[in-house]
């Protein structure tokens, strides 16, 4: 494994120090960071949120701006210093050494074409090339990382590819040049499961075909062990250690990394038992049934409008003091959903029960009071808090908009669920922004929590913290639902963290719930082959019992716009017949309180259906 | 396909806009005090003679009615004829009541023809002053925000700001042709006249185009893909001149259809100050002598102007910026 290649490396850092030159002093960031990459190989670093990778990414793309400065080692590209001399490295950047970032929106001029400017690219760094072969080659890039008719998607412009799309032009944009060294930092994070597993597949393809090395950093451990031949694990700036992935699982040597292997959330652990249905009363505390909503959009390429069908079909209960979970991948509908549950915008169709009251239909007034029992706690830990306010107000504010309690009362709860979230009480004068992402979202969740609410809506809460802060959250959340009953929907597209804490789980694509099933039953045995597909592509180090060979397909889901008639998974479905394709499945119950929307279920009439399943629609 | 579309539709509204500009200017005409008859027959002329003369020329008839009848010629590309120039140069005075040569009074299309020209000229060139004075100043100041080129942007444009056109004109006029002799000042007899207002209407305009470029040029420098270009291997003057100015160009023209309005107001003192043979001076003379179809045939041709250049630009825009809607 070592010494696969028997290639001299191609990267080797030595004592590789960087530091920020902040005013009160040289703040240091990488120490003594070592380590050499050969080509065809592929190292991982991970590491926690700042532990430095993109410091050290940056580092070797020429591309530490102040106040960061390398302070002490080197880093020899082909025996080339990189350090001692940034000319030469500058030179080398995006043409040998290319980088290639998580953050894929707006990485190409919105006004020139994908194809343009890869052709442009090229010639920047290797000008000897002729602009026909550029493009040629481009093209046949793009095809590569399976670009659906690339000769055509080259012409078009950065708005026109989807998330996924515009990652793959990026990578094609970083393999253009025949670069020996590919810097990778984070590129699935903004990517949904089974869009990053294609693309983790396909670097692995192309870094064979083209003897390229690649520096792959990634925050999460099952797909840094999944991508790589050798993990680094970077802590608080030092590499603590590098092994091959089985080893680095079985034997961790640094104490960090033990932590992480431990807490690692498991999807198919036997051992721990999973969420148990209806811990509460067995009474639904919001019903979901045929719900739809569709918006109209402006059609640029033909004029005119286009009916978005956003959601559709959608049908679930909660229960009473249950953790019911949604997941699904960007786009499916998630969080149009989120706003017709919290009354927010009314459906189209079909009606929203909370607790026996329906939320699509009530009046404006009483939905303000209904909404004092069901709180949203949203994604973002930056955006959503106002900066000005201090954080003992920020927590008053629902209750003076409310009229609850004076002043002195509404200054006791605010105190008190500060306690409860975990905050110290000395925060209830300070602003915001002093708080960490963690704090942050304990504000958030104190915040919610101020009304006594019955029902808790997070929305995508903990995917901007890490694994260890997630963990924090979780039992956190677990004690409040201990002491308040509340009941908690989980929006998430995090597998593992819905496994980990919720009893039933309804599985969403294209806007509609494709399976809704006891957490068990889901994991153990979905019903629909969509499900099966995430479950085949959710990064995790157990083996898996559904491999990416049979149930991820190629390609992207379709847009919502243009939905084909019958079964909306029937462009990607692996088991697809004809029926599929003229016929909407509509969720059917297969047993054991689980429901799926799929025709190969044998239909069963033991149970009484939870729903009136629509075999067709619109 | 979509450029039909738009120009279809971008015309039917710019056709609206004239005939809504039309109606305005022609009521307004006839519902301010003053009346062009007694102009044109002079003060002396008899109150019979002018009430007879004014029926003549249809001026009493009902506002709508008249306005049909105008509009009816408009169409045909008829803008009438000038209530007080006649076909052969000068402007006739009040005297001339009782003159026969009605009929050879000068059509109004051929005086804006005549005098169009130079104010294009005009406002042309000071489109180009302005542009060379403010790409260098605004990019510059744009690349490096809350240094000094920054500073000097704004500085540069608020003294810009705050010199008022008629006192500048007077001054350049002062200093570059009665002291240093380097340009004519007043009057028309060729390019070199054009310069002088073209600057002073180019020192007007300058301030705004610097700080929309300011802005525009560091906001789309703080982005990702100008950020990313360096990493990817892009020289620095790929990055600025290729995509930077690209992006910056859009503001920009959109600022520049803008502009166009303020060139027009601007045009109208600078050519009073120079005495400037162009559109500015005829529709001040035109308004002075209630030159009723004189100023509402400038009225029709600049509306159109307007509407024309706005296409242009977003025309332009939607070029260079493919996500811009038609
Ligand atoms: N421009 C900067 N100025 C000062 N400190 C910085 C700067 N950039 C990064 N740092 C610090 O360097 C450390 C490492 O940051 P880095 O971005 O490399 O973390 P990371 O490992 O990439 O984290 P993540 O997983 O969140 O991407 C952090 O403590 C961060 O605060
Ligand atoms: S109904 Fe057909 S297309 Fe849809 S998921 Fe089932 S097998 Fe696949
Ligand atoms: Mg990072």
């Amino acid at each position: 494994m070592y010494d696969q290649t028997g290639l001299p490396p191609v990267l080797e850092v030595e004592g590789l120090c960087v530091g920020a030159d902040l005013p009160e002093g040289m703040k240091p960031i990488l120490q003594d960071v070592s380590f050499s990459l050969r080509p065809r190989e592929i190292l991982s670093v991970i590491g926690e949120s700042g532990a430095g990778k993109t410091v050290l990414a940056r580092t070797l793309a020429s591309w530490l701006a102040d106040p960061l400065k390398v302070t002490g080692g080197s880093a020899k590209f082909r025996g080339t210093d990189l350090i001692k001399d940034p000319a030469a490295a500058r030179k080398l950047a995006g043409r040998e050494i290319a980088y290639v970032g998580g953050n894929p929106a707006g990485a190409l001029d919105p006004t020139m074409t994908v194809g343009a400017q890869l052709v442009e690219k090229l010639r920047a760094v290797r000008p000897e090339i002729p602009a026909a072969e550029a493009k040629q080659k481009a093209i046949e890039l793009l095809d590569a990382v399976r670009i659906p008719s690339a000769a055509q998607r080259f012409h078009e412009y950065p708005f026109q590819y989807s998330g996924g799309m515009m990652q793959r032009a990026m990578i094609v944009d970083a393999l253009i040049s025949d670069p020996a060294l590919l810097i990778a930092d984070n590129i699935t994070q903004p990517l949904d499961v089974t869009v990053a597993a294609q693309i983790l597949k396909l670097m692995r393809d192309l870094t064979g075909r083209f003897d390229t090395a690649v520096l792959f950093i990634c925050s999460s451990l099952p797909v840094a062990c999944d991508a790589s031949d050798e993990v680094l694990v970077l802590n608080k700036g030092r590499v603590v250690e590098r092994q091959v992935p089985e080893r680095l699982i079985s034997a961790p040597q640094h104490t960090y990394t033990a932590q992480l292997i431990r807490e690692l959330p498991k999807l198919w652990d036997g051992t721990e038992a999973a969420p148990a249905e209806e811990r509460g009363e067995p009474r639904p505390i919001m019903s979901v049934r045929g719900v739809a909503k569709h918006y109209t959009a402006k059609n640029r390429a033909q004029g005119g409008t286009n009916v978005v069908q956003a959601v559709r079909n959608v049908e679930f209960d909660v229960f009473q003091g249950d953790n019911f979970g949604l997941v699904g991948e960007s786009g499916c509908g998630k969080s149009s959903l989120m706003r017709l549950l919290t009354g927010l915008e009314r459906p189209d169709a079909g009606t929203i029960l909370f607790e026996g009251e329906d939320i699509g239909s009530a009046r404006p007034a009483r939905i303000r009071e209904l909404r004092r029992k069901f709180q949203l706690v949203l994604q973002d830990p930056y955006g959503s808090l106002p900066p000005q306010k201090s954080i003992g107000a920020i927590l008053e504010e629902p209750l003076k908009i409310h009229r609850i309690g004076d002043r002195r009362e509404r200054r006791e709860r605010a105190r008190s669920v500060m306690s409860e979230v975990g905050l110290s009480e000395t925060l209830y004068e300070e602003l915001p922004n002093g708080l960490s992402a963690g704090q942050r979202q304990r504000l958030n969740v104190a915040r919610a929590m101020t009304l006594e609410p019955r029902l808790l809506i997070m929305d995508e809460t903990l995917s901007a913290l890490d694994q260890t802060e997630q963990h924090k959250m979780l039992d956190l959340f677990e004690r409040l639902q201990a002491q308040h009953g509340f009941t908690y929907i989980f929006i998430s597209h995090d597998l593992a963290m819905v496994r980990r804490v919720c009893s039933r789980i309804a599985v969403m694509y294209l806007g509609e719930t494709v399976e809704v099933a006891p957490n068990d039953r889901l994991f153990f045995d979905p019903g629909h082959p969509y499900s099966r597909a995430l479950l085949s592509a959710a990064p995790t180090l157990e083996e898996r019992r559904y491999r990416p060979e049979d149930c991820l397909l190629e390609g992207e889901p379709p847009s919502p716009i243009d939905l084909p008639p019958g079964c909306a998974f029937a462009s990607r479905c692996p088991q697809a017949f004809d029926r599929c394709r003229s016929e909407n499945p509509g969720l059917t119950a297969r047993g054991g309180r689980a429901l799926a929307a799929c025709f190969l279920n044998p239909r069963r009439g033991e149970e009484t259906a939870q729903t009136t399943p629509e075999t067709t629609h619109a | 396909m979509f450029i039909l579309r738009f120009l279809l539709r971008r015309l039917a509204q710019g056709a609206l806009i004239i005939f809504l500009v039309s109606a305005l200017i022609f009521t307004l005409l006839r519902v301010v005090p003053g009346d062009p008859v007694r102009l044109m027959a002079g003060g002396m002329a008899p109150e019979a003679l002018i009430e007879e003369i004014a029926t003549d020329m249809g001026l009493r008839d009902p506002i709508p009615v008249q306005f049909t009848r105008y509009m009816s010629g408009v169409v045909q590309g008829d803008l009438g004829q000038s209530f007080v120039r006649p076909a052969n140069g000068a402007a006739v005075g009040g005297a001339s009541f009782d003159d026969s040569t009605r009929s050879a009074r000068a059509e109004v299309w051929d005086l804006i023809a005549d005098t169009a020209p130079k104010t294009i000229q005009l406002a042309c060139l000071a489109m180009v002053f302005a542009l060379m004075i403010a790409i260098p100043i605004g990019v510059w100041g744009g690349l490096h925000p809350g240094g000094w080129p920054d500073r000097i942007a704004l500085y540069t444009s608020s003294v810009f700001v705050s010199l008022p056109n008629f006192w500048l004109g007077i001054i350049l006029a002062l200093l570059l042709s009665v002291k240093l002799k380097l340009l004519p000042a007043i009057g028309y007899g060729g390019f070199a006249w054009t310069i002088l207002p073209a600057l002073v209407l180019a020192i007007e305009i300058a301030p705004f185009i610097i700080r929309s470029l300011t802005v525009s040029v560091a906001q789309i420098m703080g982005q990702n893909f100008i950020e990313i270009a360096g990493v990817r291997g892009l020289s620095r003057s790929q990055i600025i001149f290729r995509h930077g100015a690209k992006n910056a160009a859009v503001p920009l023209l959109n600022l520049l259809g803008v502009q166009f309005s303020m060139l027009l107001g601007g045009v109208l003192v600078v050519e009073f100050i120079f005495d400037y043979p162009g559109l500015g001076l005829l529709t001040i003379n035109a308004v002075m002598q209630r030159d009723f179809p004189l100023i509402q045939g400038i009225a029709i041709v600049t509306a159109a102007a307007f509407v024309l250049i706005n296409i242009v630009v977003d025309l332009l825009s939607t070029l260079i910026d493919p996500r811009l809607e038609y």
